[in-house]
């Protein structure tokens, strides 16, 4: 019996490696999250040169209406953020007109009708427009939504529905628009 | 008429014990050896079956059976610290009969394999094990593929690479796998993450239904698969392997080599590699674009075994490079909405064996030490150190080049210390008992510029058990267990202001903070504590020689693991935010198991029914909607409930014939989460399983043929979510079904095996093999990738494999 309490003390070994061996994690690095896009910034710029900018985040708080009136030209600017970190805002725009090759901006519209062309400042990849920048006309009045979509990857990029483009959303977002005469 | 057909089947049945009244003097003796060392075994009983014909090896190892009449016998040989063995004999004259048997060394490494499944007499629990060879046959190339011709087994896919076992309807954290004495390390946790191991270069595996292995840990409700080696013969001997896998689907192969030299004095080397490379595999309709894999494997063991001591030292490393499914990378709800609509993947390339983003890529290395050394009151001790180091990264789609930064990043390092001491033998009683020490360090590089899917965490973990069996005599058994764990985490992590707050964790755990922030992100210093217990019992009756029943039961406790803890962001593939909870306790698991058993040499049948439930039970369910700068997302969050499992586990072998042999196998599992009267999700469908192998008596070749059905599983919690889309310049909402299971399916296969040399030592053979012959077009409930795809169509494998 005394072998075998001899033998069972041995137990007590690893136990005690355990003890001594407590230790704790060092702080890790914050991670600023590169490829998020925190913001959309939609500029719309009427005809006679007025400026609405809507910035677009995911507070909710500030849902602003478009506001456009019918048959006019509005060029419509867009870029893309990352305000994450306050101290370091970065512009996504760039990398997507760096990879313009393989994103295209799409604009789908509800319970309004709206013509939407390439601008001739846009970014283009061949004759295809990529739509950071973009003419909008509007052909009758109402109120409804504009759903902003950045494709990653598409499979098409001349689609006329968000199922035909393939690819998949970087961004997607709805904004409520009004148009009036 | 029928009294006189039964008493002819009574003859005939009889014959292997029927004695000839000729001249009775005939002597059957010789000598019994140890198989490892050669060294003589005394005390071992040799009896002949149905008659009380016995002897007793001397000091010299040698029995003498005098006064045998010519005829067919059956022999018992047993010895108190091996197992029993039957051996034929025919005997016409006086004979030298020379045996030999396996010694009782170690636990696991002393299992011999007879026949393809075998259960343990000395275990209160259903035991099921595999011969990794005839694992091969079926042409399986993952070790949970396997496990889909074991009842109660099934298998979690994600695509057709990347497979985690489900016992009895649980999976990850429930289940249990244990190499080579120790508990596998890997990420574990996440429901599309393969074991990291090379199964080809183990010998058995041992499926145990239930937290009965005590000693590898109490937190596995569900189960534990065991892959060991086979003990070492103290010959002076070179052997090996090798076999190579040539296959049509996925235009790929798998060579696999082992060698393996062993010394009279007990010394041994051994070394294994597998090398896997498929391209895109296809369903019966179309390439699946980037679903190929690369795998590279290789182990080296050495050490020295005697009967009284002995030690070992392996090392081995496995790297996998798994694509995932082009089309499963999705962006929305919108994109798997378009997913669940379509008949076929979104994209669809040209053949290729390239593996881009989305893909994963795993790299495990284990480092084991053991020793023991037996005493000469038989008591054992072992000691045993195992260092496991586990790389995962997971790469993405990205923007701005970042395709080739992975997304997840994780470096999981794990020290286990065991020491046991077994055979404390009291009486009719022996016990065991043991200490594990654990030390965990996770960590999660922040270089992936994307938020961490599991944290920096330390984890530590004690455990003692103490086991026990009273063993009367051959026909009952009596098992206990107890096991003590003591769980910490020390995790750091940072959380989003808004989802600390959002979840009320400022006020749950304020004393987590930190005070450190980082952005509009805080630092949180999580740390937990945990004490399980958990304990088995059960009992082993063997009725007749043929019948035998076996109950059990089982308490078992688990402590949250981090994914249950901290999951905090999006999950890709499933356009699904999850949420872990610090709020979830561990939970406690009682699983009562039966086991009805019969075998004789027609016609063998078990039924194994189980009942469990589950106080605590962790799952995750959908709780809402976020919007996100993506749209909006269906969240999930880690909940506890309670969980009402029962099961039956049905197989039967039939000998048909001397030719023709029939398997039949059968499982059904109920879940239920009690509090929300829901169904659980993923629990196996009702399936089947059959098997007609016909071998012609004295030819070289086999052919069988497997049948696998797998009913709709009717049983499903409601998960869906209405999402809006436009439509025709209209906003239109509409119902995404994520719930539903896809139909039924079925499955034939076959396989045809002939030997083809057997010259030199060297015993070759080749297998054609033949997976899903109707080319069935089907999904299954248990791939996360359903929606995405249907399984993987015809294969056609060519299998050469080379004994020598």
């Amino acid at each position: 019996m005394k072998n075998f309490l001899k033998k069972a003390s041995l137990l007590y070994l690893p136990l005690l490696t355990i003890l001594i061996y407590s230790c704790s994690k060092d702080d890790p690095d914050g991670i600023n999250e590169e490829e998020f896009i925190s913001n959309v910034v939609i500029s719309v710029t009427s005809p006679d040169g007025s400026l609405q900018t809507i910035d677009w985040d995911l507070s909710e708080t500030n849902m602003e209406t478009i506001n456009l009136k019918a048959n006019s030209n509005y060029s419509v600017g867009l870029s893309f953020e990352n305000r994450s970190d306050p101290t370091d805002i970065e512009d996504v725009t760039l990398e997507i007109i760096d990879e313009a090759d393989e994103h295209q901006v799409f604009f789908e519209f509800a319970d309004v009708s709206v013509d939407v062309t390439s601008a001739n400042n846009d970014t283009k990849v061949g004759s295809r427009g990529v739509l950071l920048k973009s003419v909008w006309n509007a052909s009758s009045t109402g109120s409804g939504i504009v759903r902003v979509y950045l494709i990653h990857q598409p499979t098409n990029f001349n689609a006329t529905n968000r199922e035909g483009f393939g690819g998949f959303n970087d961004v997607s977002i709805d904004i409520p628009v009004s148009i009036t005469d | 008429m029928f009294r006189f057909v039964i008493q002819s089947l009574i003859l005939i049945f009889s014959y292997g014990n029927f004695i000839y009244s000729q001249s009775c003097d005939l002597i059957l003796k010789g000598e019994i050896t140890d198989l490892h060392d050669n060294s003589l075994l005394i005390g071992a009983f040799v009896s002949i079956q149905g008659t009380n014909f016995f002897s007793q090896t001397d000091l010299d190892g040698s029995y003498k059976i005098k006064g045998l009449c010519p005829g067919k016998y059956n022999l018992v040989i047993s010895h108190p610290k091996c197992i029993s063995i039957n051996k034929k004999l025919n005997i016409k004259q006086s004979r030298v009969y020379n045996l030999e048997l396996e010694h009782h060394i170690n636990e696991l490494d002393e299992i011999i394999v007879t026949d393809s499944k075998i259960s343990k007499l000395r275990k209160s629990i259903q035991e099921v094990s595999l011969n990794i060879s005839d694992i091969n046959s079926y042409g399986s190339n993952t070790l949970v593929e396997a496990l889909n011709y074991i009842p109660g087994a099934s298998i979690l896919k994600t695509g057709n690479s990347i497979g985690k076992p489900i016992i009895h309807g649980m999976y990850g954290s429930r289940v249990g796998i244990i190499t080579d004495d120790f508990r596998q390390y890997d990420q574990q946790w996440g429901p599309d993450h393969a074991p990291n191991i090379d199964f080809d270069s183990f010998d058995i595996i041992q499926l145990i239904k239930g937290a009965a292995a005590l000693k590898y840990g109490g937190d596995t409700s569900a189960g534990s698969i065991i892959l060991s080696s086979k003990r070492k013969k103290l010959k002076d001997t070179l052997f090996g392997k090798s076999s190579i896998n040539i296959e049509s689907n996925g235009r790929g192969g798998k060579f696999s080599s082992r060698l393996e030299k062993n010394y009279s004095n007990g010394f041994y080397i051994n070394g294994n590699f597998t090398g896997k490379r498929y391209g895109d595999f296809n369903t019966p309709n179309h390439i699946l674009s980037n679903s190929g894999f690369k795998e590279a494997n290789f182990s080296i063991k050495l050490g020295k075994d005697l009967i009284n001591k002995g030690w070992n030292l392996k090392y081995s490393s496995y790297n996998l490079e798994p694509g995932i499914l082009k089309s499963s990378h999705i962006g929305n709800v919108q994109d798997l909405f378009y997913a669940l609509n379509s008949n076929e993947p979104s994209i669809i390339n040209d053949f290729t064996y390239n593996i881009e983003a989305p893909k994963q890529l795993a790299k495990h290395q284990k480092l084991t030490l053991r020793y023991f050394k037996s005493f000469e009151n038989n008591t054992k001790l072992e000691l045993g150190y195992n260092f496991q180091n586990n790389k995962r990264k997971e790469f993405d789609i990205r923007r701005g080049g970042r395709t080739e930064i992975p997304v997840v990043d994780l470096l999981l390092k794990t020290h286990t210390l065991n020491v046991s001491l077994s055979g404390i033998d009291i009486k009719n009683w022996d016990f065991e008992l043991g200490i594990n020490g654990f030390f965990q360090d996770n960590f999660s590089t922040p270089d992936t510029g994307v938020k961490r899917l599991i944290p920096d965490y330390i984890k530590f973990e004690t455990g003692i058990y103490f086991l026990g069996n009273f063993q009367k005599n051959n026909s009952f058994l009596w098992e206990w267990g107890l096991r003590l764990d003591h769980v910490s985490y020390d995790s750091k992590k940072y959380y989003y202001k808004s989802v600390w707050n959002e979840r009320n964790y400022n006020i749950l755990f304020q004393g987590f903070e930190t005070g450190q922030d980082f952005a509009n992100q805080i630092l949180t210093n999580p740390k937990f504590n945990y004490l399980n217990l958990s304990a088995q019992t059960g009992v082993s009756l063997n009725i007749s020689n043929e019948l035998k029943l076996k109950m059990s039961y089982i308490l078992s406790q688990r402590a949250p693991n981090p994914s249950e803890l901290f999951s905090d962001g999006l999950h890709h593939a499933m356009a699904a935010i999850e949420y872990g909870s610090l709020s979830i306790e561990p939970e406690t698991s009682h699983k009562v198991l039966f086991s009805f058993s019969k075998n004789d040499k027609k016609y063998n049948w078990s039924l194994e029914p189980y009942i469990s439930k589950t106080f605590g039970y962790i799952f995750i369910e959908p709780t809402g909607l976020k919007q996100t700068i993506r749209g909006a997302f269906p969240v999930w969050s880690y909940d506890s409930t309670e969980a009402f499992l029962t099961g039956i586990d049905i197989n039967s072998s039939i000998s048909i014939n001397r030719r023709l042999m029939f398997d039949v196998g059968a499982s059904y599992t109920y879940a239920q989460d009690v509090i929300n009267k829901n169904p659980i999700i993923l629990i196996p469908p009702l399936n089947t399983f059959q098997k007609l192998k016909f071998t012609p008596l004295k030819g070289k070749w086999s052919l069988e043929f497997t049948h696998q059905t797998s009913a709709k599983q009717n049983r499903f919690p409601n998960s869906n979510f209405i999402f809006d889309y436009i439509e025709d310049g209209k906003l239109v909402s509409e119902t995404v079904d994520i719930s539903d299971s896809p139909r039924g399916f079925q499955k034939l296969d076959a396989i045809f095996s002939i030997l083809i040399g057997n010259k030199n030592n060297i015993r070759s053979n080749l297998r054609l093999i033949i997976q899903n012959i109707t080319n069935s077009d089907y999904r299954d409930y248990l791939n996360r990738m359903r929606f995405y795809s249907s399984e993987i169509g015809r294969n056609f494998q060519i299998q050469l494999n080379f004994n020598y």
